[in-house]
C-alpha cells in the first residue's frame, strides 16, 4: 500500500451558507499510487469542490487532507501545486497567447524542475500523450479540444508529479477521444505508478477506473 | 528569468493591448517632456539671471532709525549733524571681518574720499550757518586846555580839562560751515576701485564712458571724470587735474584724465537739479586713494562702501545677524537687492509655476488613465492569472510579471514620447529663452562700451567675474531635453507604472484562481 493522499473527515460549506448547510460532510477517502480513481456524483454533490480542496485551491475547510502524511494546511500550496500534483481541467485552462510547447515549458519553469533541455522534454511529453511534434509551435487556440486536453495533460506531467487530478477531463470530448484520454490516464497510473483522481459523472469513465468514490448530495 | 521571458512573450503576443497602453504613455510623456523642458528652460533663465545679478548685500546708514533716535532727544539740525558725525563708520578691517563669513561668496569695497581740487569749479550741498555778532565800543576822551573854559574856546582864560564819551556799535556777520563729514570733506569725491569687476555702475550701465576709457592699470594716477565736470572746466582726456588733501593743502596729487563718463540713472535727469549726482565724482583706483590717506598725518579717514555677495536668499538674514554680532552699529542697516531680483524673474517664475502645475495635472491624469487601463487589462487577463495561479505560480511572481510587462511598454513609450517631446520643446524653450539670449549677447559688448573699450572681450575668468551668464543658443535637442530631463521622465514613468501596478497587484492578490476558473467555465 503506497498511500499518497488521505482525506480525513473533511467537511466544507460555502461562506454564505447556513451553519449546517454543508456541501461536503465528513469525507474520508484514501488514495494510493498506481491506481486510478473516479469521484462521481450528481451536479451539486461537491465533486469539483472536493477536487479544489485536494488541489489546494480552496483552503477553508474542516478536517484534514494529508499529502504523504503532511497536512496541506501546513504546506506551501503554491509549491504543492507546482511540484506534487498535476491538474487537468474540463476547459483545459491553457494560456491562449502561448503555443503548446510554451505552455508545457512555462509549467516546468514555475515548478523549477531541473531539466537539461526543456524543449526536448516538452516534445517528448506531447508525444507521450499522442501529439505530434509538429503541433508544438501551434497556438493552443488553433488546436482541437482533444489536442488541447492532451497538451493540458502533458503540462500536468511536465514536473513529474505523483498525483494527477482531473476535473471532468473528457466532458468536452467525443467518445473516441474520451477513451484515448482515459487510456493515457490508465497508463500513467498503472505504468508510471501515479495516483490519478478523476472527477466525473461519466459512467464510461467510472467503468474503466480502479476505484470509484461516490458523492451524494448533503452526504 | 522565466518571468522576464514570459513577460516579453506576453507583450509580443498581445500587440493591440500594449499598443493602446503605449500610445497613452507616449501622449503623457510627450506632454511631460514639453513641460519639463519649459520648466528646465525657466530654471536656466532664472539661474542665468541670478548668476548675472548675484544677491548683493550692502551696509548703509539706517536714516530712519537715526532720525527717530535724534528726534526723540529733540535736537537741532546742527546737533543732529554733529551726532551723525559721531557715528563711526565700519573700518576696512571690520569689513574684511564681515566678508570672512560662510554666507558670503565674495565681497569687495570702494574707497571714497573728499578732496579739493586746484582750479576746478566747486559744487557743494553744505549747510551754511550765519551768525551775527553785535559789538558796542565805548570811547572816552579827556581834553585838557590851559586856562579858560575848555568848553568855550576863546572864553575866559582859565586852565582845566574836559571828558567826552562816544559809543560805536559794530555788527559782525560770521558764517560757520556745518557739513556732513561723512559725505565729503571737500568739493569733490574721489572714488577708488580695485578692479573692473568692482565697478558695478559701469557694468550695470549706470555710468558709460563717452570719451577715452577707464584705465586697466589700477596702480596708476589716472581717473575718469563726469561729462559735466569736464564741460564746466574745459577738461579733455589727457589733461591733468590736481587734487588737494582737504586737511593739508600742501599735499597735492596729480591725476591724468583717461576718460569722461556720463551718468545714465534716473536721478541724473532730475529736473530740480542742475547737475547729476555723480557730477563731482572723480573715479580712480583704490591705491591712489590709499596714497592720499597714508600721506596725511591727521587721521584722514576715507569712506568705505562694501558690497557682499551672499550664497543664497536664505543667507541674507543669517549674514545680517552675524555682522550685527560682529559689532555693526545699530544705526547701520543691511540691505539687499533680493526684491529687485525677484521682481525681475517674477514672470519667468510664473511660467515655471504654470509648468509645474501642468506637469502635476498631466501626471495625475496619466496615473488615473494608467490605473484604469491596468484595471481593464487585469480584468481582461483574469483567466490568465487564474491559470498561472492554478499551476502554482505565486501571487508575487504573477504581479511582478504584470508590472514588468507594463514597465517595458512604458519605457519604450517614454523613449518615443520624450523624443517627440524633445523635438517639440526646442521651439518652445528657444522662444522662452530668446530675449534672455539676446540680452546676454548684447551685454558683453555693452559692458565693453561702458568702460570705453570697443573690442572688449573679457577672458573666461574676467567673464566669470563680470557675472555674464553663460546662456547659449539652443540649437540641439540635448540643450533642453538633456539627461536630467530624461532621468526625470523615466523616474516619472517608473513611479506611474508602480502606482498603476499597485492597483493590479491588489486585484491579483484578491483574485481566487478557483473563482476565476469557475467564472470562465
Amino acid at each position: 500500500m503506497d498511500k499518497v493522499l488521505r482525506i480525513d473527515n473533511v467537511s466544507y460549506r460555502y461562506k454564505d451558507a447556513k451553519k449546517d448547510e454543508y456541501v461536503l460532510k465528513n469525507i474520508k477517502y484514501d488514495f494510493e499510487k498506481g491506481k486510478i480513481y473516479a469521484i462521481k456524483g450528481k451536479s451539486g454533490s461537491g465533486k469539483t469542490t472536493l477536487l479544489s480542496l485536494i488541489s489546494g485551491l480552496e483552503k477553508r475547510y474542516e478536517g484534514n487532507i494529508y499529502y504523504k502524511d503532511k497536512s496541506l494546511k501546513k504546506m506551501d500550496l503554491d509549491t504543492y501545486r507546482n511540484s506534487n500534483i498535476g491538474i487537468v481541467f474540463q476547459s483545459y485552462n491553457l494560456l491562449p497567447h502561448l503555443n503548446a510547447m510554451e505552455n508545457i515549458i512555462l509549467s516546468m519553469d514555475i515548478s523549477k524542475v531541473k531539466v537539461k533541455d526543456k524543449k526536448k522534454k516538452a516534445i517528448s511529453l506531447m508525444e507521450d500523450v499522442g501529439l505530434t511534434s509538429s503541433l508544438a509551435k501551434r497556438r493552443v487556440l488553433k488546436l482541437s479540444g482533444g489536442e488541447q486536453q492532451r497538451v493540458a495533460i502533458a503540462r500536468s506531467l511536465s514536473y513529474n508529479p505523483e498525483i494527477i487530478l482531473a476535473d471532468e477531463p473528457t466532458g468536452n470530448l467525443d467518445k473516441d477521444t474520451e477513451n484515448d484520454i482515459l487510456n493515457i490516464f490508465k497508463r500513467l497510473a498503472h505504468d508510471d505508478n501515479k495516483c490519478v483522481i478523476i472527477v466525473t459523472h461519466s459512467t464510461n469513465v467510472c467503468n474503466q477506473v480502479d476505484i470509484v468514490y461516490e458523492l451524494k448530495k448533503n452526504n | 528569468m522565466y518571468i522576464i521571458k514570459n513577460a516579453l512573450t506576453s507583450i509580443r503576443r498581445n500587440k493591440g493591448r500594449n499598443l493602446l497602453i503605449g500610445i497613452i504613455i507616449i501622449v503623457i510623456s510627450c506632454a511631460c517632456a514639453i513641460t519639463l523642458a519649459i520648466r528646465e528652460s525657466a530654471n536656466k533663465v532664472v539661474s542665468a539671471y541670478e548668476q548675472k545679478n548675484p544677491i548683493e548685500v550692502t551696509i548703509g546708514m539706517n536714516r530712519r532709525s537715526l532720525m527717530e533716535s535724534l528726534k526723540q532727544d529733540d535736537k537741532s539740525q546742527e546737533e543732529m549733524i554733529n551726532a551723525f558725525n559721531e557715528i563711526k563708520e565700519p573700518t576696512e578691517e571690520e569689513i574684511i571681518n564681515y566678508g570672512n563669513s560662510n554666507y558670503v561668496k565674495e565681497y569687495y569695497y570702494t574707497y571714497s574720499l573728499g578732496v579739493d581740487a586746484k582750479d576746478l569749479t566747486e559744487a557743494t550741498d553744505s549747510l551754511v550757518k550765519e551768525t551775527t555778532e553785535v559789538k558796542t565800543e565805548v570811547d572816552t576822551k579827556r581834553r585838557t586846555f590851559p586856562g579858560g573854559d575848555s568848553k568855550f574856546p576863546g572864553g575866559p582864560t582859565s586852565s582845566g580839562s574836559e571828558e567826552t564819551t562816544t559809543s560805536r556799535r559794530t555788527t559782525t556777520k560770521k558764517t560757520e560751515k556745518i557739513f556732513n563729514e561723512k559725505a565729503s570733506g571737500g568739493a569733490f569725491t574721489l572714488i577708488g576701485y580695485n578692479s573692473y569687476e568692482d565697478m558695478k555702475d559701469f557694468i550695470n550701465g549706470n555710468y558709460t564712458i563717452t570719451e577715452g576709457e577707464v584705465s586697466s592699470d589700477f596702480n596708476s594716477n589716472s581717473c575718469v571724470i563726469s561729462e559735466e565736470l569736464a564741460q564746466l572746466n574745459n577738461l579733455e582726456v589727457g589733461n591733468t587735474i590736481t587734487v588737494i588733501d582737504t586737511n593739508n593743502d600742501k599735499n597735492t596729487y596729480e591725476l591724468i584724465i583717461t576718460g569722461i563718463y556720463k551718468e545714465n540713472t534716473e536721478s541724473s535727469s532730475s529736473m530740480s537739479s542742475m547737475f547729476s549726482n555723480s557730477a563731482n565724482n572723480i573715479i580712480t583706483n583704490i591705491n591712489f586713494v590709499k596714497q592720499i590717506v597714508s600721506n596725511n598725518s591727521d587721521n584722514l579717514t576715507p569712506s568705505i562702501t562694501p558690497t557682499f555677495i551672499v550664497n543664497s536668499k536664505d543667507d541674507i538674514e543669517k549674514f545680517t545677524n552675524e555682522i550685527k554680532e560682529k559689532g555693526l552699529s545699530e544705526y547701520y542697516e543691511v540691505t539687499s537687492n533680493i526684491e529687485e531680483l525677484e521682481n525681475a524673474t517674477k514672470s519667468i517664475t510664473n511660467v515655471k509655476t504654470f509648468a509645474n502645475t501642468f506637469l502635476i495635472i498631466s501626471l495625475i491624469i496619466g496615473a488615473v488613465v494608467l490605473i484604469v487601463i491596468n484595471m481593464i487589462n487585469i480584468r481582461e487577463r483574469k483567466y490568465e492569472i487564474g491559470v498561472l495561479r492554478t499551476i502554482g505560480m505565486k501571487k508575487s511572481k504573477v504581479s511582478f510579471q504584470f508590472m514588468l510587462e507594463l514597465l517595458t511598454v512604458c519605457m519604450f513609450a517614454l523613449l518615443i514620447g520624450s523624443g517627440i517631446g524633445a523635438a517639440t520643446s526646442v521651439n518652445v524653450a528657444n522662444k522662452l529663452l530668446e530675449n534672455e539670449i539676446a540680452n546676454t549677447n548684447n551685454e558683453v559688448g555693452d559692458i565693453g562700451k561702458n568702460f570705453g573699450k570697443d573690442n572688449f572681450m573679457p577672458d573666461m575668468d574676467a567673464k566669470k567675474n563680470f557675472k555674464v551668464a553663460n546662456v547659449n543658443q539652443i540649437n540641439d535637442m540635448n540643450a533642453i531635453v538633456d539627461f536630467k530631463v530624461l532621468g526625470q521622465l523615466f523616474g516619472i514613468g517608473i513611479i506611474l507604472t508602480l502606482i498603476s501596478s499597485l492597483a493590479s497587484m491588489i486585484a491579483i492578490s484578491r483574485f481566487s484562481p478557483l473563482t476565476i476558473l469557475k467564472e470562465r467555465s
